[in-house]
């Protein structure tokens, strides 16, 4: 089967958000409380309940110039996942698509995940069960991989009016992406095809206006060496020792040597920044 | 619009000055962006940088209220660098006439104007006529009482560095936008001016519609594809309900409401005599009026009765929005039906209109949810509920997708649209609610003697007699009927005004032509040429796409070019074909006489440079805001003389050394008007959920305020609290060399629903434009301090 790409120039996009209402009538995501952030963007970034968020920013270009900038921001759907990788419970899996797929029955709310990612996009939330003791489930964008399973594109995608957004193979969604650089390079000299090697390329393929820094993203996002030594060495040889179970007490400690961050993480302490 | 939404792809270059379709209509956006990908400019004129000027090509900024000047100098420049289209101005267009002596204009005032009236004699602002009353005209329009040489002289004062002066405007910023709009005068390309609210919402709101055309005129951009004046509408049925005579000075289909304060308007003839002119499409409103007057009194409307005309109400008032309010708030009002309006949070000066509202007896709401206005008596609103009086019945109203019928979007496209899903509760469609209370009480006046009683006894009223109405019976009273055979009409063509037809809106006749065939509801969308969709819903008038499409080709019926075809004469087959409907009569020869006529609605088949209709004047000029922080330039009068001026408590006027800075109101993507159908929507108020000040990083700095604080505005009609959105698009205006500054924010805000916040229309005042009365909304005196 040929991979799938969404594809997102945001130089077409007019930053309506329609496609933020779409994600959360499809996936029946709850509204959340929203503080007023000194723009008009409506969260920081993504949460367990807001799957994609628009991105406005204001930035004087090298010349002086002003550019308003917006970015439909969501899960890049890695080739090569670091979220799948370093999930204890093999929770995370690629679909036919090359979508990046969260089994919830499976989670367990551990959030190794929601650290490694290299482009913040996966929250924790956290749940009561009926008797009252608390667990915690992450989420993420599905690129609507229920919707592309019946033949539609994902909602996002299918709402995008300004043609800002489409959902197509790879290569052909590539070389849109390669054909409207060389077009608009005039207009935005430091225009470039998002679409990073660091993580074997990913299936939201970018056209940019700027540098990716601009936008808050990393300019070279990598699997973080931990994640890789983790999925490929420590949790086979930790599961052929202790069975899965035990793996995810295990995992905590791991964890803590590995993937810690330095404390701007969301980490042990799970959810609650997103309640 | 004179275009459609789809068109807008045909475009060389978009002009979009008071508005921001990116964040308010964003569909236009599908088609600007097309426009982009074929090599066309969009220039974005607005006093912040939005994001429709993120998507634009050029950007110019503006001071609020300074439309005029900046067109005015479009203007100018046009005709100083020879970019008009100049065989379309000589024979489309009035330039060629010559004007009476008697017009004149000095220091700001046109001729005929009476101080204590505020009013102007246009009388005084004649076209010369021969015997047979045809215009004189000099076609070399070289004669310096010509309408061309007395526009050339009247906008040769609106020189670059004038205009940029009162704009605000960086003058290399202003130069890019001449030239880049300039450019669709030439044969082949065309230019559309996009605009909304900041344009109309002035003082000087008319004349800022009238200078757009203007230039669309000169530059030779009217009828042709990619061309126009495009109104956009702020809601998806603004355009349907001005349409069926919303406006208060208007009946159905744009047709003058009869005045007691005009003797003419005594009797049917009279009005009909001084409403109607000898030439052009308008000689026919007779047959306009009569068959609207047959559809609402039926055979109680004879030839011996004026067809019921003497039952329509002859107000000596002017009833616009304004005055109501002020009416009710000196306690003249008893009673008033609010049927979707907010004007809590909607009306100018809301404060004072929520006052207002507490003079009444009784207000009945009708809404999806309980409004500001419904709740203006809780103490929510800022009110002592034991001080009010007033009886207030909400009725709950279904939502668009849980009924059906009809709306006409901007592009004057009537869509049917078919009911999605129940009502919940005791929720009913607006039409149910008027159908049964029409039937009540006409049972309850039934046996009335009171001739004041009659016009409401003798309303044909025949749309079933349950408590449900059959929205079918109503289309087709729209359409309209041949009262001989019963039969539905095909055409506006064939109404009469001997009372054996009936049209309840004749601009719409034809869309429902026979039974079983309403236009309104074809889905066809195979493109039938150059993207007008012919067989997709109906467009009025008689599915016209493009109006004035008989200006597309030149004066022999030919395209002025391939690239921009609309219609043409085909002299094998004797009519003009293309790929809309003709807007012209369409077996009239280029050779015949009117053959040329492509402005056939007006009295001599061209369009109007020179207006002698409006009440403030044949040409725009420019005056400053009913609040403004500098002088008028252009002459000694500061605002526009023919402006109504409400004095005393209900319109305080705050000055500019208390208020120094100006203030302006908009709308976000997410919230649709006073914000009540989408404050209550979740997942719109999660997205914009805070009421916000947009202002520059120099006046916030100026001001020790940072990103994110609360602070306070203040005019001299009241005090909101806000969050400041400190911002590098918005920056202070050079204007004749002093530094002013500009504020913005949205208008949708109140304290029902799940987003609340202060209501900024508190700070706006009660005064509206000399033509229509819209509320001048967009350009105010304030002030700004932090909340704490």
């Amino acid at each position: 089967m040929a991979e799938f790409v969404k594809y997102i120039d945001v130089t077409k996009c007019d930053g309506c958000r329609a496609c933020m209402v779409a994600c959360k009538n499809w996936n029946d995501l709850p509204a959340e409380h929203t503080d007023f952030l000194g723009s008009v963007q409506s969260h920081t970034k993504t949460t367990a309940d807001t799957w994609n968020v628009l991105q406005y920013i204001e930035h004087e270009n090298s010349k002086g110039g002003l550019e308003y900038l917006f970015r439909h921001s969501s899960c890049f759907h890695c080739t090569d996942a670091a979220c799948q990788k370093v999930c204890p419970e093999s929770a995370i899996s690629y679909t036919d698509f090359g979508s990046v797929v969260i089994d919830q029955d499976k989670c367990v709310g551990c959030g190794y995940c929601v650290q490694n990612c290299p482009f913040e996009v996966i929250s924790l939330k956290e749940y009561k069960d009926k008797n009252g003791e608390t667990y915690r489930k992450s989420h993420k964008c599905t690129m609507c991989t229920d919707r592309l399973e019946e033949g539609l594109q994902p909602a996002c995608v299918t709402t995008c009016h300004t043609g800002a957004m489409e959902f197509g193979k790879k290569d052909e969604m590539i070389r849109k992406a390669e054909k409207r650089v060389s077009e608009i390079r005039g207009r935005f000299p430091n225009t470039m095809v998002y679409n990073p090697p660091g993580v074997g390329g990913t299936h939201t393929v970018y056209v940019l206006a700027e540098r990716p820094s601009v936008y808050g993203l990393p300019e070279n996002p990598k699997v973080p060496t931990s994640a890789v030594v983790w999925k490929d060495y420590a949790q086979p040889i930790g599961k052929m020792m202790l069975g899965a179970t035990t793996m995810a007490v295990v995992a905590g400690f791991v964890s803590n040597k590995l993937f810690n961050k330095g404390g701007h993480g969301h980490g042990e302490e799970g959810g609650e920044d997103y309640e | 619009m004179t275009n459609h939404w789809n068109d807008l792809q045909h475009t060389d270059c978009a002009l979009i000055i008071g508005a921001n379709p990116a964040e308010n209509h964003p569909i236009s956006f599908r088609w600007l962006t097309k426009a982009k990908e074929n090599g066309g400019k969009i220039v974005s004129v607005d006093p912040r940088f939005t994001r429709t000027s993120a998507q634009a090509d050029v950007y110019a900024a503006l001071r609020s209220g300074t439309d005029i000047p900046f067109i005015g100098g479009m203007i100018n420049y046009a005709i100083q660098n020879n970019l008009i289209h100049k065989e379309y101005v000589v024979k489309y267009t009035n330039a060629s006439f010559i004007v009476k002596e008697g017009y004149d204009f000095k220091d700001g005032l046109f001729s005929g104007y009476d101080q204590t009236k505020r009013a102007y004699d246009k009388t005084k602002w004649v076209i010369e006529t021969t015997e047979d009353g045809k215009p004189v005209k000099d076609e070399t329009l070289e004669n310096p009482r010509s309408v061309f040489q007395l526009m050339k002289k009247h906008y040769s004062r609106y020189d670059v560095d004038t205009v940029t002066a009162v704009t605000g405007t960086p003058k290399d910023d202003y130069l890019k936008v001449c030239e880049t709009f300039c450019s669709t005068g030439k044969v082949g390309k065309s230019g559309t001016i996009m605009y909304a609210m900041g344009t109309t919402q002035h003082t000087v709101g008319s004349q800022n519609v009238r200078i757009y055309a203007i230039l669309q005129l000169l530059l030779g951009n009217i009828g042709l594809p990619g061309g126009g004046i495009n109104a956009m509408r702020g809601e998806s049925n603004v355009q349907g309900s001005t349409d069926f005579g919303l406006l208060f000075d208007n009946l159905t289909g744009y047709l003058a409401a009869p005045k007691a304060t005009l003797p003419e308007h005594v009797t049917l003839k009279g009005y009909l005599e001084k409403e109607t002119p000898k030439t052009g499409y308008w000689s026919n409103k007779p047959k306009f009026v009569v068959s609207l007057l047959k559809s609402w009194y039926g055979n109680n409307a004879t030839a011996d009765n004026e067809f019921g005309y003497q039952f329509l109400p002859k107000g000596n008032k002017n009833y616009s929005h304004i005055n109501l309010f002020n009416a009710m708030y000196k306690g003249e009002l008893e009673g008033a039906f609010m049927f979707g309006t907010n004007p809590v949070v909607g009306g100018p000066n809301a404060g004072k209109e929520k006052e207002a509202l507490g003079n009444l007896k009784w207000m009945v709401a009708i809404d999806l949810w309980e409004t500001e206005t419904s709740a203006f008596w809780q103490t929510g609103a800022g009110s002592d509920p034991s001080k009010i009086n007033t009886e207030v019945f909400l009725l709950p109203a279904s939502a668009s997708f849980e009924k059906e019928g009809s709306i006409s979007n901007s592009s004057r496209w009537m869509q049917y649209r078919w009911k999605a899903i129940d009502s919940k509760g005791e929720a009913r469609p607006d039409l149910d609610i008027i159908h049964e209370l029409a039937l009540k009480l006409k049972k309850l006046y039934a046996n009335s003697p009171k001739s004041a009683d009659k016009p409401f006894l003798f309303l044909d009223w025949n749309y079933g007699t349950g408590e449900v109405p059959d929205i079918d019976l109503v289309a087709k009273e729209i359409n309209g009927y041949d009262l001989k055979t019963g039969k539905l009409l095909k055409t506006f063509g064939d109404l009469k005004d001997d009372g054996s037809t009936s049209s309840g809106n004749w601009i719409y006749s034809g869309f429902y032509p026979e039974e079983g065939k309403n236009l309104s509801k074809r889905r066809d969308n195979v493109d039938t040429g150059n993207a007008n969709y012919l067989n997709w819903s109906f467009a009025w008038p008689a599915n016209r796409r493009i109006l004035y499409n008989r200006a597309s080709a030149d004066p022999s019926g030919q395209p002025w070019s391939k690239e921009k075809a609309v219609i043409w004469w085909d002299a094998a087959q004797k009519k003009w074909i293309g790929n809309d409907v003709p807007d012209f009569k369409a077996v009239t020869a280029p050779t015949e006489p009117g053959g040329t006529g492509a402005f056939m609605m007006n009295k001599d088949g061209v369009a109007l440079l020179f207006a002698p209709t409006l009440n403030d004047g044949p040409f725009p000029e420019h005056y400053e805001p009913f609040e403004s922080p500098v002088p008028n330039v252009f002459s000694s009068q500061q605002l526009n003389p023919a402006t109504v001026i409400i004095e005393g408590d209900f319109n305080k006027k705050g000055g500019k050394a208390k208020y120094p800075i100006v203030g302006t109101t908009y709308r976000v993507s997410e919230h649709w008007q006073s914000g009540s159908m989408t404050r209550n929507q979740e997942w719109l108020s999660e997205l914009a959920g805070h009421m916000f000040v947009e202002m520059s990083e120099e006046f916030a700095k100026e001001r020790g305020i940072k990103n994110k604080d609360k602070i306070v505005v203040s005019s001299a009609r009241g005090e909101i609290k806000a969050y400041a959105m400190v911002t590098k698009r918005f920056k202070p205006y050079n204007v004749n060399g002093k530094k002013v500054h500009q504020i913005g924010m949205p208008w949708h805000f109140g304290f029902k629903g799940f987003a609340t916040g202060d209501t900024a229309n508190r700070l706006t005042p009660h005064i509206g434009d000399a033509n229509t009365m819209i509320p001048e909304f967009k350009a105010f005196l304030c002030d700004v301090r932090r909340a704490d």
